[in-house]
């Protein structure tokens, strides 16, 4: 375990000192996600120009969704889709060859190794969002709704490992899946939102079928002190549960994989 | 002018048959197609709660953003890009040897893709608009005639005006990246997110004068009957005169950057 952080801190500290030597690029990148950010707030304004509530959610409770989106969202950005566009690379290159042997988990060199770094700050914001439409709602959650909180957003995090992973596996077959990572990003564009703005059965595949309800409006739910207790412990299975197979089935691919370069 | 039609027709179909192998842009393509998407979804369960919003019932703004969503994403121009990858690593230069003028094979490689989208998006759309009820849209010969002119006049302004941000790159390294504010602004001015007349006043008198509003809101109204003449009129006038200060500022840069570039270059 030990061996491990040290060497992702080895890793993301490469990644970070390469971009360092362009310098005035990370600045204007930073700037750029600010200003994403603010057009993210801004732009669902408009329909609280016409509307007071929508479904059940005042604007500033949509801009605490808005913030986990941009927390997980953030996150994605940062580690998971570097890798999993690494990977198709890895395979038709063959050089997964070099990871398989090498003496650590193959599974953590594959998803893990990778950084983003210009995605960075965008947890911070997503962060900083929440903070301020909490203050302006003139809520302050609970310890225990800052427990469950933290709880359901590290089962969100997993929840969005688990579907990466799954990805990177499917390149053994697929091996063009470059355009996976866009397929993965305009699903978890629909997080942006409450899954109660959703009509009908899009709001029931968001929350059962692609599980877009548990990486954005459930851990918010939890911060504003409405969330139904069971809903977390579902939320907990539902990781573990996705975690298991999507390490179950990396496992199982790797034993069947033949390498391009042999 | 014959030479150059012909360099076109072939340079665009190689172009397309890059556009229909190589699917890098996948990523804004999918995002670009989404958002409206969502925000469609939104306005819906608005409506279902409070009624039709600021002139727009349920079957208006489905037609909205079915035409808008299309047209984003064939008026939208990324020029910035070749510009700045060539110039930054030298390519241009081989690219000057050549008789055309770069610009020519960066817009054929651009419509190649709108080829690609138009192939793909309007069959759905025509699907869409024919399935959902209450989709519909004032079709008459004045109008499509007027639609046409627009879109060919936003297509116009996206061309030059990405291609003047993308000589920015004889300059500086950022080019890209102020081109990502200026699309992001875009996005609200042009109608993109929502129909421009939800927004404030005072962001629609701005809409209204700047050169965004050519690439979605303004075809989309008049396809819709939301414009009268008058309005109509003004809308491509101003349309108009971007279409022409944007690429008169492109070329100016072009000079001043080629004399740069050329410095550099000796």
């Amino acid at each position: 375990m030990h061996a491990y952080l040290r060497l992702l801190t080895i890793f993301y500290r490469n990644a970070i000192i390469n971009e360092l030597e362009y310098r005035l690029n990370l600045w204007s990148r930073l700037l750029l996600s600010l200003f994403w950010l603010g057009w993210s707030a801004v732009g669902v304004s408009v329909f609280y120009v016409h509307v007071d509530r929508i479904a059940g959610w005042s604007y500033y409770e949509l801009l605490v969704v808005l913030g986990m989106f941009v927390i997980t969202n953030g996150f994605r950005q940062l580690v998971l889709e570097p890798n999993l566009s690494q990977m198709t690379e890895y395979v038709r290159m063959g050089t997964l060859d070099y990871i398989l042997t090498k003496p650590v988990n193959s599974q953590f060199m594959v998803s893990l190794r990778n950084l983003n770094i210009f995605s960075l700050n965008e947890p911070l914001l997503g962060a900083g969002l929440i903070g301020y439409s909490l203050w302006h709602l003139r809520h302050l959650p609970s310890p225990a709704a800052f427990a469950l909180f933290g709880l359901l957003t590290i089962a969100a995090l997993l929840v969005l490992y688990s579907l990466n992973l799954l990805l990177q596996t499917l390149t053994f077959w697929l091996v063009n899946l470059e355009n996976a990572d866009a397929l993965v990003g305009s699903v978890v564009e629909a997080g942006r939102l409450p899954v109660a703005f959703y009509g009908g059965w899009v709001r029931w595949a968001l929350t059962a079928f692609i599980p877009v309800a548990f990486v954005t409006t459930f851990p918010a739910e939890a911060l504003l002190g409405r969330l139904d207790g069971r809903i977390a412990v579902v939320a907990v299975v539902l990781a573990a549960l996705l975690l298991l197979a999507a390490t179950t089935f990396w496992n199982v691919a790797l034993r069947s994989y033949t390498s391009a370069s042999s | 002018m014959h030479n150059l039609l012909r360099a076109y027709r072939g340079l665009f179909r190689a172009n397309v048959a890059i556009a229909f192998t190589y699917r890098a842009q996948a990523v804004i393509w999918m995002l670009s197609f989404v958002f409206p998407l969502v925000m469609l979804a939104v306005w819906l369960a608005v409506v279902d709660q409070a009624g039709p919003v600021g002139g727009y019932n349920r079957g208006d703004f489905i037609s909205y953003y079915l035409v808008g969503a299309v047209l984003y994403r064939f008026v939208l121009m990324g020029l910035t890009y070749h510009w700045d990858h060539e110039i930054r690593t030298g390519e241009l230069s081989v690219r000057l040897l050549k008789p055309l003028d770069p610009f020519h094979y960066y817009l054929s490689e651009q419509l190649g893709w709108k080829v690609l989208d138009l192939l793909i998006l309007v069959p759905l759309a025509l699907v869409a608009a024919l399935l959902i009820p209450g989709v519909h849209y004032a079709l008459s010969p004045a109008r499509l005639l007027a639609f046409v002119f627009s879109v060919v006049l936003g297509m116009t302004i996206n061309v030059c005006i990405s291609s003047a941000f993308g000589m920015i790159a004889f300059w500086t390294t950022q080019s890209r990246n102020l081109f990502e504010l200026w699309s992001g602004i875009g996005q609200f001015l042009s109608g993109f997110i929502a129909p421009l007349p939800l927004f404030p006043l005072f962001m629609q008198r701005v809409a209204a004068v700047l050169p965004f509003r050519n690439s979605v809101g303004l075809p989309v109204d008049i396809l819709m009957g939301r414009v009268g003449w008058a309005a109509t009129g003004q809308g491509l006038l101003v349309g108009a005169l971007w279409a022409l200060g944007a690429c008169m500022i492109y070329r100016v840069l072009w000079r001043l950057g080629l004399r740069r570039y050329e410095a550099v270059g000796a």
